[in-house]
Order: structure tokens, then C-alpha cells, then sequence
């Protein structure tokens, strides 16, 4: 009999709510002894994430984010700074005991099982894909999705993007690239680098196909059965207090 | 002011910016795109190294990691010293 783990199912809320969830699933595991979660999600507006490190001077055009209705928010997760665009992207996020059997104590290792998932969702679809330590899965040698871990409250918090769409020269609008401008020539040399599902399929490859794909990524390399449930109503209340903090200038400047 | 970057091989991308004063770092921040467990780790790193003579900063992170439990990845303790000190060597004031 596989372990049943909790399945939310395809929110789409904002950058400040989406963030807050993670967190209080985290928060919630262990105080409230809330099943293992994987989450799917968009996020409606597009945002762009940055690591906890990361300075948001210099990895954001925050004018440009304003002028097209991107919100901006610093994640509690370390790694780079992603685009979510809400046409493009879909977002998971796993939560389990950092002691669960199912998981490696060692962070490369269980970065390797997670994106594991979501390796074998991408070759479900008939993609190609591979994991690419640390925290990358590259298909056809570009990368297709960025993965991000912290551990705190007793679990693992993984969420990561997988990339269904790719507008380079919308990313590049938002995200600040060195002092270069935009130029056919950069934006090229991304396409080299970056791809996406629909690009590497060739096919204009629909969120439902690419959503099923990854729930049975996660059900097969974890050995589980993903049940879609709720939220309980102390983790939403938890995360409504976690998104004041996630909108809060001071956590956003923080870096 | 001064500042260096560090790519990491094989690894992340570090930024160290630091400022010095009457002999002294008066601010340190560094950031990146590595990662750093508990993160609050960088605000005590950072803490630990204010108020220090530029001299002595390879010793404090070597201290500072040896100390607790922190888990890098993509990083090293010698990756954080190495940048600290270009950034310290790059100041123009």
C-alpha cells in the first residue's frame, strides 16, 4: 500500500500568498502533524522570486516590474532569482520531516530524489530530462527548471519551476542582466541555455497535460499516493499572517 | 567602497561588498545565489565581521564556520573568506 501524501491542487494566488503557504505547510507539519505535502501552483500576477541572498537592487528591474504589473518577492529559500510568468510556468512545493525515511538527510542527495520527480514527470510527457546537480534539470543540455530547498522547523521545503513557456526577452524586461542590454545576440545565447516544456516538445503542450505528468512523477519516484486535499484552517490563517511579512518592505529591501 | 564578484567553479555566484573606516569594516554584505543553512546564518556571518580590521577577516570566517553548525552548498567557508577579501582589496576609499 503507498503512503498517502497530501495533494493542493493548482492554487493560483499571488507571489506574497503563494510563498506564505509554503511556509505555513512547513510551520504546520510538525506542530500540527499535517500529512506530507506536494503542492502545484501559478502565480496571478507574474512575479519574480529572488533568493534569500540575493540583493534585489541587482537582480531586479523593479521599474520595469512596476510598469508591467509584476509583483516582486524575496523567497525564505536560497538559489537564484526566476521569472514566474503566469502563462509559462508552473510551480511545485514538496514539505516532508527532514527525518522521513523517504528523503536523504544529505541536501545534494535529496535534491537529486526531489527533482527526481520532476525529471520523471518531464519524461512522462516524452521529454528528454535529466537532474543536474545542484539544483538544476536540464532537457536537451538547457535548463528547464530551478529548484530551491530550505530546512527549518523540522522539514524539508523544496519548490521549484518547471518551464512550460519561455518569453526570453519578457524575463529579461524584469530581471537585471549584468550591464548588457538586451540584444538579439544575449537573447539568442539564452534560448542556448534556457528552454521549455512546449519548445522541447515541439507542440503547444496544454497545463493540464504538464499537471498530470508531474503528480505521477511525484507518485512514482516517491512511492506515494498524492490525495488532493486543503489547506486546514490553522495553516491558512498561519499563511494570511506569513504574507504580511513576504509584502513587507523591510523582508523584500531585506537584502 | 569595495566590492568583488565570485563565481564559484562548479558552484554559485557571490557578491561581496564591504566598507572600511578609520581602519575598520563599518559594513559587509554578501550575497548570492548560493545557499546557506539556517540563511539567518549570513546576518550573524555578516555581524561577526563588522567592526573587524580588514586583516583579521579570514580568520573570523574560518572561526565563524568552524563554530556552528552551518551547511553550505555551492559555496565554500574559503569561497566566503576569498571574496571578502578581494571586495576589501577593491576599495577605492
Amino acid at each position: 500500500m503507498r503512503e498517502a501524501w497530501r495533494l493542493i491542487d493548482m492554487r493560483v494566488e499571488d507571489a506574497y500568498t503563494q510563498m506564505a503557504i509554503d511556509e505555513s505547510i512547513a510551520y504546520a507539519r510538525r506542530k500540527e502533524g499535517t500529512p506530507n505535502t506536494v503542492r502545484l501552483y501559478r502565480w496571478n500576477p507574474s512575479a519574480v522570486s529572488i533568493g534569500y541572498f540575493q540583493s534585489l537592487r541587482d537582480e531586479v528591474d523593479l521599474e520595469a516590474c512596476r510598469r508591467l504589473g509584476v509583483d516582486v518577492i524575496r523567497r525564505i529559500t536560497g538559489g537564484g532569482a526566476v521569472f514566474h510568468d503566469f502563462d509559462g510556468e508552473i510551480t511545485y512545493s514538496l514539505v516532508a520531516p527532514d527525518d522521513d525515511p523517504s528523503i536523504p538527510r544529505d541536501i545534494l542527495s535529496s535534491y537529486r530524489l526531489i527533482c527526481g520527480c520532476v525529471v520523471n514527470g518531464l519524461r512522462g510527457l516524452g521529454l528528454e530530462a535529466e537532474f543536474k546537480p545542484i539544483n538544476d534539470i536540464v532537457s536537451g543540455g538547457r535548463k528547464i527548471s530551478g529548484n530551491a530547498q530550505t530546512r527549518r522547523f523540522g522539514v524539508v521545503l523544496q519548490h521549484g519551476t518547471v518551464l512550460v513557456d519561455f518569453d526570453v526577452r519578457r524575463m529579461f524586461t524584469v530581471l537585471k542582466v549584468s550591464e548588457t542590454k538586451i540584444s538579439d545576440k544575449m537573447i539568442k545565447a539564452v534560448e542556448e541555455r534556457v528552454t521549455s516544456i512546449r519548445r522541447q516538445l515541439g507542440r503547444n503542450i496544454s497545463f493540464e497535460e504538464v499537471r498530470r505528468a508531474l503528480i505521477e512523477g511525484f507518485e512514482e519516484t516517491l512511492d506515494i499516493g498524492l490525495e488532493p486535499g486543503e489547506l486546514t484552517a490553522y495553516e491558512e490563517e498561519l499563511a494570511e499572517k506569513l504574507r504580511e511579512r513576504y509584502r513587507s518592505h523591510e523582508w523584500i529591501f531585506r537584502r | 567602497m569595495g566590492r568583488a564578484e565570485l563565481k564559484v567553479p562548479g558552484g554559485k555566484m557571490m557578491v561581496a561588498e564591504t566598507e572600511v573606516e578609520a581602519g575598520l569594516i563599518v559594513r559587509v554584505k554578501i550575497t548570492g545565489d548560493f545557499f546557506m543553512h539556517p540563511e539567518e546564518a549570513i546576518e550573524d556571518l555578516e555581524d561577526a565581521l563588522t567592526g573587524l580590521p580588514p586583516a583579521e577577516v579570514e580568520a573570523a570566517v574560518e572561526d565563524f564556520f568552524r563554530g556552528r553548525a552551518v551547511d553550505l552548498i555551492g559555496a565554500s567557508p574559503g569561497d566566503f573568506a576569498r571574496v571578502l577579501v578581494m571586495s576589501l582589496g577593491s576599495s577605492s576609499s
